[in-house]
């Protein structure tokens, strides 16, 4: 590292003494220090000096946000992890409870239930997101839709929306009997429709959220497409590519990684859902169980039950499923990537 | 402009007039007013009218999706309590209670705190929170952008794995930490967290990466500059878009941010808008005298406005998408 370093200090040195000549002995001069005498030390120590100097610099650049980011992040964390190994009883005080929080976690039919709902909801609900998104970027990048400048727009104005907006407004839609989208299912021909009911609330919040997220997306994609070179399109349209083929086979392939990352953001995004379920809770709160979602088990837990121990527990397996998750779909998009 | 005026040349004289028997998209090519160099003519590939028609209607299907929702907003802030509820949710009712449901947001209507306070609250976090963390992310990523030091690539990894935790799942254990050092219920307990964002490090690193010449930090040096000063005097002046994008990312984050604060508070003259409303929805009734859903609907589009703002104000800034993309591409 420090090699390097030092190259790269004398990379700007050649220059300068090439194209100011006499201008190098009034710079070292200005640097402190008596600028003839220097010439006769060994230089390697000055220059060691002034890496070290630079070295302390780049990790003062760095520090503020490492001491915030500890203190919010890692110590957090690691707390989690201890308390979680304790147990407050009311009247009995804390004592060190051993992996039994955990036990109470792994047995618990109402955290894995959550898990399951949110793998549910994140298998169908990123697919159809990336592909809408995809979509609609791909046919606004190749301006098959006159004014796809105003479509782009009008799409990403959910992303102003804050979530909790979003699914009070969504709800007042839905809610039943009295929302607007209930009374058109209605007057559709469904008798006592209800979006909050057992079988349907997974995909009502499927939908909510697709509304929510899809602009933004389109618009990363849309960036992505815009920055492939536009000779590759026009050389695969003289070879007479069809427009499909032009998206799928030549633009898709070129935005890989992009399809990876949001793949990978929506994926973590997915798996906390929290915000939905629990504004539809305010409107319906029969539709929505204790462990609802994994993020609701730990609020429901710690918050509304006071069993913190149990929530920490509880929040430190959540993290390690998600690490899991992503770690492996990461993986899983690497080794797709490297065949291809 | 220099773009510009190079892209108008109008004569292309000797383009084209060499070529073999073109193919009909050869053609089209040749024959099409091609200049600028991301535009492809939509002719060119071939797409069908009907095609076209039909591409067009679902992205109008699509619009209708999206806009529908923010249209009933609009119309139901100004009904009263039952007719949100009775009336048709796509047009106007009479009373119109528009003037009456802005007054009701400085009312403590259900006793749980007025709406502008909570307004108030989040403009507070958002905007202290988000020139911290772009503070922070720009110091950072122009650390770890143009300096070389003992464990960077570890310390780098370590903050980037930081986005493979869950918010979610990291709340509680930071509730827990605040319980320890008094930080419940503190408007710091907010604006700590929202400080540090590993997103916005990568982005100004890749950024700064991209946008500051090393070459440009060096000649500098050689002149003599301080570390600080070359950073303040050559680099801030360089990164602005990218500066500019991770304040408004920070901005939505926070002001979006639902679930730290509905963990930390509990006393409601301290809650941001997301958690005020949501503690508001949960009085909702169908009926009743007190009128909570004129103002939870009003109150809601109040929450969009400022957002909707900042981004019409700072478009031009807007790279967000266009640094991502950056990056993927």
């Amino acid at each position: 590292m420090e090699a390097k370093g030092g190259g790269d200090g004398q990379r700007g040195a050649p220059v300068s003494s090439a194209t100011l000549g006499a201008g190098v002995g009034s710079v070292s001069a200005r640097d402190g220090g008596p600028g003839p005498q220097r010439l006769g030390q060994p230089r390697p120590r000055r220059r060691r000096r002034t890496l070290e100097r630079r070295e302390r610099a780049g990790a003062a650049f760095v520090l503020p946000f490492l001491v915030v980011f500890l203190l919010t992040m890692v110590a957090p964390v690691i707390y989690a992890v201890y308390d979680s190994l304790y147990r407050t009883t009311l009247f009995g005080g804390t004592s060190f409870a051993g992996v039994s929080n955990y036990g109470q976690t792994f047995s618990s039919g109402d955290f894995w239930g959550g898990v399951e709902r949110v793998a549910v909801f994140a298998a169908v609900q990123v697919p159809v997101t990336l592909a809408l998104a995809f979509f609609f970027a791909a046919i606004f990048d190749l301006r098959v839709v006159k004014a796809g400048g105003l479509f782009r727009l009008l799409f990403f104005v959910p992303y102003a929306v804050p979530a909790v907006v979003a699914a009070i407004m969504w709800s007042f839609l839905l809610v039943p009997q009295y929302g607007s989208y209930t009374k058109v299912a209605e007057a559709l021909g469904a008798s006592n429709a209800d979006f909050f009911s057992t079988n349907l609330i997974l995909p009502t919040i499927i939908v909510i959220v697709i509304w929510e997220v899809v602009g933004y997306n389109m618009v990363i994609f849309f960036t992505a497409l815009k920055s492939v070179p536009n000779q590759v399109v026009e050389a695969a349209v003289l070879d007479g590519a069809s427009i499909w083929a032009v998206i799928f086979r030549v633009k898709l392939p070129m935005i890989r990684s992009a399809v990876v990352m949001l793949t990978f953001l929506n994926l973590i995004g997915a798996m906390q859902l929290f915000t939905e379920p629990s504004i539809i809770s305010t409107f319906e709160p029969q539709a929505i169980s204790f462990g609802f979602t994994p993020a609701l088990f730990i609020y429901n837990t710690s918050i509304g039950n006071g069993q913190y121990n149990l929530g920490a527990a509880a929040a430190v397996v959540f993290a390690v499923v998600i690490a899991i998750a992503s770690i492996g779909s990461l993986l899983v998009a690497r080794r797709r990537s490297a065949l291809a | 402009m220099s773009a510009g005026s190079i892209g108008s040349v109008p004569a292309r004289p000797g383009r084209g007039a060499a070529t073999q028997p073109a193919s009909p998209a050869r053609r089209r090519l040749l024959a099409g007013r091609h200049d600028t160099a991301d535009e492809l003519p939509r002719h060119l590939l071939g797409v069908s009218r009907t095609t076209s028609a039909v591409l067009t209607a679902v992205c109008v299907l699509f619009a209708l999706f999206t806009l529908a929702p923010l249209a009933w907003i609009v119309i139901n802030s100004t009904k009263t309590q039952a007719n949100i509820f009775q009336t048709f949710g796509f047009w106007f009712a009479r009373p119109f209670e528009l003037w009456h449901n802005i007054s009701l947001l400085d009312q403590n209507v259900v006793g749980n705190g007025t709406y502008l306070q909570w307004l108030a609250n989040t403009a507070l976090y958002a905007g202290v929170g988000s020139v911290g963390a772009t503070l922070f992310a720009t110091l950072a990523g122009y650390g770890f952008s143009r300096y070389r030091f003992r464990g960077k690539g570890a310390l780098f990894a370590i903050v980037m794995s930081a986005l493979l935790v869950p918010v979610s799942a990291i709340t509680l254990p930071l509730y827990l930490v605040y319980a320890k050092a008094h930080l419940i219920n503190s408007i710091w307990g907010m604006i700590l967290p929202s400080i540090v964002s590993p997103v916005g490090v990568f982005l100004m690193r890749t950024f700064i990466d991209a946008a500051l010449p090393r070459e440009l930090i060096d000649a500098a040096r050689v002149d003599g500059s301080g570390e600080v000063r070359i950073f303040l005097r050559i680099g801030v002046p360089l990164i602005v878009p990218g500066l500019v994008t991770v304040l408004l990312l920070s901005v939505v984050a926070i002001w979006n941010n639902y679930f730290l604060p509905l963990f930390i508070f509990s006393q409601n003259q301290l809650y941001p808008v997301t958690v005020g409303l949501s503690q508001l929805s949960s009085h909702g009734t169908t009926s009743g005298s007190l009128a909570v859903e004129p103002l939870l609907v009003l109150g809601g589009l109040v929450t969009i406005l400022p957002l909707a703002l900042l981004f019409v104000v700072l478009q031009r800034y807007w790279r967000g998408g266009a640094l991502l993309g950056g990056i993927a591409g």
